[in-house]
């Protein structure tokens, strides 16, 4: 993990830590995986908090580069062409340990391993450029009860070197089990809707999925958590490999939520020099190798029959990504994706 | 009712720096490049969600997946997904042909608006595997059983294995083009002096143009790169004199090789698109048109069996498209003469000075005579840009219709400029442009 060059205090009182660098993936889980360590999976059911809290803290690392061969292979794995501006995504996996590693202190009321993430919403003000500076800076916040167990979110700021807000990730984490409320379903559902929702996609799991008409089809091999891996630095064992899957519980190897939405980002085409919003909502888990059928919704404009193409950039693409069903079992959703270009 | 043929206009061009094999775009893909190209098109003249009539573009190095390097690349920019888009070759001259073809099309009457473009990397170039694992491979697909598949699959040799990378070289004489060029420049008597000379202009030229902006609405910055990775402003003659010869150096014929690394092109990645419409598309969407394509011609010389050199072609297409149009050779404001190598261009315009060239090859009265030089790559060409086979031609395009539109601008008269490409094969294409002012 990295070193700890400073902390502060803000003027709301929250303290802010300084890392010297962007904290490294395996670091971060071998610590969870510790069994003296305060991440150990088995603490939540050793020591349940009753009112657990969340830390007021913010983790900060400053002068990030956006590496440009990092950002050339994570356009060529969503199958997209590698532009100076950069997918959404790569801001993601940029923050993404940082936001880990704030996850993994000790005043953290919840184990790492094993959260489920349910939500991912970008708002993007606008276009990065591969080489540029940004500053990250991590919090958790909005700790929730949910129908199985409780949400809360890791929330993501990326700023340019003159301090304005170039982006915000907000990913919603489920915490299984832990406070869970029985009895109080309608609650539950409603749960979902925290409140940076308001516009993504509709969280509906519970309803009977009807798959809509696919437009494409992905077949993902194998290897593809590891590909994702290879380009993100997420080395979460669920998605490497059916055997390291096994080990935590999955029967087979998923894929990393994030490699979906990044796939449909890219394949949505929106223009990545507008202001966007990306809206993400998983529902059952991607299984590896695995089939997923998609269909998109495309309303920005194409459909003018004079092709003048005033109108084209506004609005929004939406994608929805499901499992064929087999047998007597319907089609399960898997993750519905909306880009929406803002102004 | 427009009358048919009408004036397809050049509405102005983007590129991306070119970069020198290996270098800042390696491990870039053509459709990166070409992506990149049109992006900054899009973003220059403000296309986004625009429906052109079509796109022509091309790669030289292609692997065989990229069929519609095209239309992918385009599909990957902000444009109205329901653009067409046809990929084209011919070599070296691959986006002056795309830019003819859609100048022909809009002059029909066919398409009103189109981008012709061009990329190549030769960081990037296919390799595939020989001819004779390819039909092992093949039969073994074939086979029915698992028995035929082991047989088949049991010929295949160790040397079947080695990768095949994209051929240096001409299939029918075995030389490269560079050994080709040095035959031709011995045999036209071009001297080191002279190459070298005019590498330096084309530094020289090309680093002032960028000094003063010239390229700022034509160029696109990539990848960390905002000029062309191949340019030395501080070239002197003395550093090109000191390199040493590359091509010509195993040919008998050249008794004193003269052609290096300094007066050839190196290989090259990047690419080029140029905007073309008719003037109701160019005035409804608030254009100012930079030039008019006038003509164009292409020719083909007999190079296999010694008959003509290699790069040779325009020496004889240009006289013949002239002559279509009335001019001579000295009535063309501004030349640009690619410069797949310095002895290309040297020998080229010896030829058009040459009373034996022009009366026994091109069956004329007398010689075309000299150009005046200081109208020549005025802003620098291929020795110093770099020369990534299909994007030269746009690049050249876009070069010419805006240093035509800038001078008809400051003289107030038209100004008529030339584009001469040739190509691998014993090819070459040229092209007549003119100045449009308001």
């Amino acid at each position: 993990m990295s070193a700890v060059t400073g902390t502060g205090t803000s003027q709301t009182g929250e303290r802010i830590k300084d890392l010297s660098e962007v904290p490294s993936f395996p670091a971060i889980y071998a610590a969870a995986l510790d069994p003296r360590s305060a991440l150990d999976p088995r603490r939540a059911r050793r020591a349940p908090q009753a009112d657990p809290t969340l830390p007021s803290i913010a983790y900060r690392v400053r002068k990030v580069r956006i590496d440009a061969e990092r950002a050339r292979d994570f356009d060529h794995l969503m199958g997209g062409p590698a532009t100076d501006l950069v997918h959404p995504g790569v801001l993601h996996v940029l923050a993404f340990p940082v936001s880990l590693a704030l996850l993994a202190r000790r005043d953290v009321p919840f184990a790492l391993l094993g959260l489920v993430h349910l939500r991912n919403q970008i708002l993007q003000h606008r276009p990065v450029r591969v080489g540029e500076l940004v500053d990250v800076e991590c919090r958790v916040r909005d700790l929730q009860p949910h129908r199985k167990g409780r949400t809360f979110e890791a929330v993501s700021t990326i700023l340019g070197q003159d301090g304005e807000i170039i982006a915000t990730d907000v990913s919603t984490y489920l915490i299984t089990g832990e406070g869970a409320e029985s009895g109080s379903a309608s609650a539950a559902d409603g749960s979902a809707s925290g409140s940076t929702s308001s516009g993504g996609p509709e969280h509906s799991a519970r309803r009977a999925f009807e798959a809509p008409r696919p437009t494409g089809r992905w077949k993902l091999p194998a290897d593809t958590g590891r590909r994702y891996a290879a380009v993100s630095g997420d080395v979460n064992p669920i998605h490497l490999s059916a055997l390291s899957a096994k080990a935590f519980g999955f029967p087979r190897a998923i894929a990393h939520g994030m490699y979906t939405a990044s796939r449909a980002f890219t394949e949505s085409g929106v223009d990545l020099s507008r202001p966007l919003r990306w809206d993400v909502s998983f529902d059952a888990p991607v299984t590896l190798p695995g089939t997923v059928l998609v269909a998109y919704d495309d309303d920005r404009g194409s459909g003018d029959p004079q092709g003048s193409g005033d109108d084209r950039g506004s609005g929004g693409v939406r994608c929805v990504g499901w499992r064929a069903g087999s047998g007597d079992k319907g089609p399960r959703r898997c993750f519905e994706v909306a880009v929406t270009t803002l102004g | 009712m427009t009358d048919f043929p009408r004036d397809a206009l050049i509405l102005g061009g983007n590129r991306i720096p070119f970069a020198r094999s290996g270098g800042p775009y390696a491990g870039i893909s053509n459709q990166d490049l070409l992506t990149a190209a049109l992006d900054g098109l899009v973003a220059r003249f403000s296309l986004q969600g625009e429906k052109l009539g079509e796109i022509a573009g091309g790669a030289v190095l292609k692997l065989a997946g990229d069929l519609n390097l095209t239309r992918e690349s385009a599909l990957g920019t902000p444009l109205d997904p329901r653009t067409p888009a046809l990929d084209m070759s011919r070599a070296c001259a691959t986006s002056l042909e795309t830019m003819v073809h859609l100048s022909n099309r809009i002059q029909l009457g066919q398409i009103d608006s189109g981008i012709a473009c061009g990329v190549d990397s030769a960081s990037d170039s296919p390799i595939e595997v020989t001819p004779r694992l390819r039909r092992i491979l093949h039969r073994a697909f074939a086979a029915k059983t698992a028995m035929q598949r082991v047989k088949a699959l049991s010929a295949i040799r160790p040397a079947d294995l080695t990768p095949v990378p994209p051929r240096n070289g001409e299939p029918r004489t075995g030389l490269s083009m560079g050994e080709h060029q040095a035959l031709t420049g011995a045999q036209w008597g071009i001297t080191r002096e002279a190459q070298d000379e005019l590498a330096l202009a084309s530094h020289q030229n090309l680093a002032a143009a960028y000094d003063a902006g010239f390229f700022d609405d034509l160029v696109t910055g990539y990848r960390g790169l905002a000029r062309d990775q191949n340019l030395r402003a501080d070239s002197t003659l003395e550093k090109l004199g000191s390199l040493k010869p590359v091509f010509g150096v195993k040919s008998p014929q050249v008794s004193e090789p003269t052609m290096t690394a300094g007066n050839s092109t190196p290989l090259s990645d990047g690419a080029s698109a140029v905007l073309m419409g008719s003037q109701e598309w160019a005035d409804e969407h608030g254009l100012t048109p930079l030039a008019r394509v006038v003509d164009a011609r292409s020719a083909a010389v007999d190079f296999a069996h010694g008959a003509e050199g290699l790069l040779m072609a325009p020496a004889y297409a240009v006289p013949e498209m002239l002559d279509d149009n009335g001019l001579t050779l000295q009535d063309l404001d501004l030349y640009e003469i690619h410069e797949a190598f310095a002895s290309t261009v040297l020998s080229t315009l010896a030829a058009w000075e040459s009373e034996e060239f022009c009366r026994e090859k091109l069956g004329r009265g007398g010689p075309l005579g000299a150009i005046d030089r200081s109208k020549l790559n005025v802003t620098g060409s291929s020795l110093a840009a770099g020369h990534p086979f299909a994007a030269t031609g746009g690049r050249l395009v876009a070069t010419l219709s805006k240093l035509l539109h800038q001078r008809a601008v400051e003289t107030g008269r038209v100004q008529r400029g030339l584009i001469s490409v040739c190509a691998a094969a014993g090819q070459g294409a040229v092209v007549l442009l003119e100045s449009v002012t308001d």
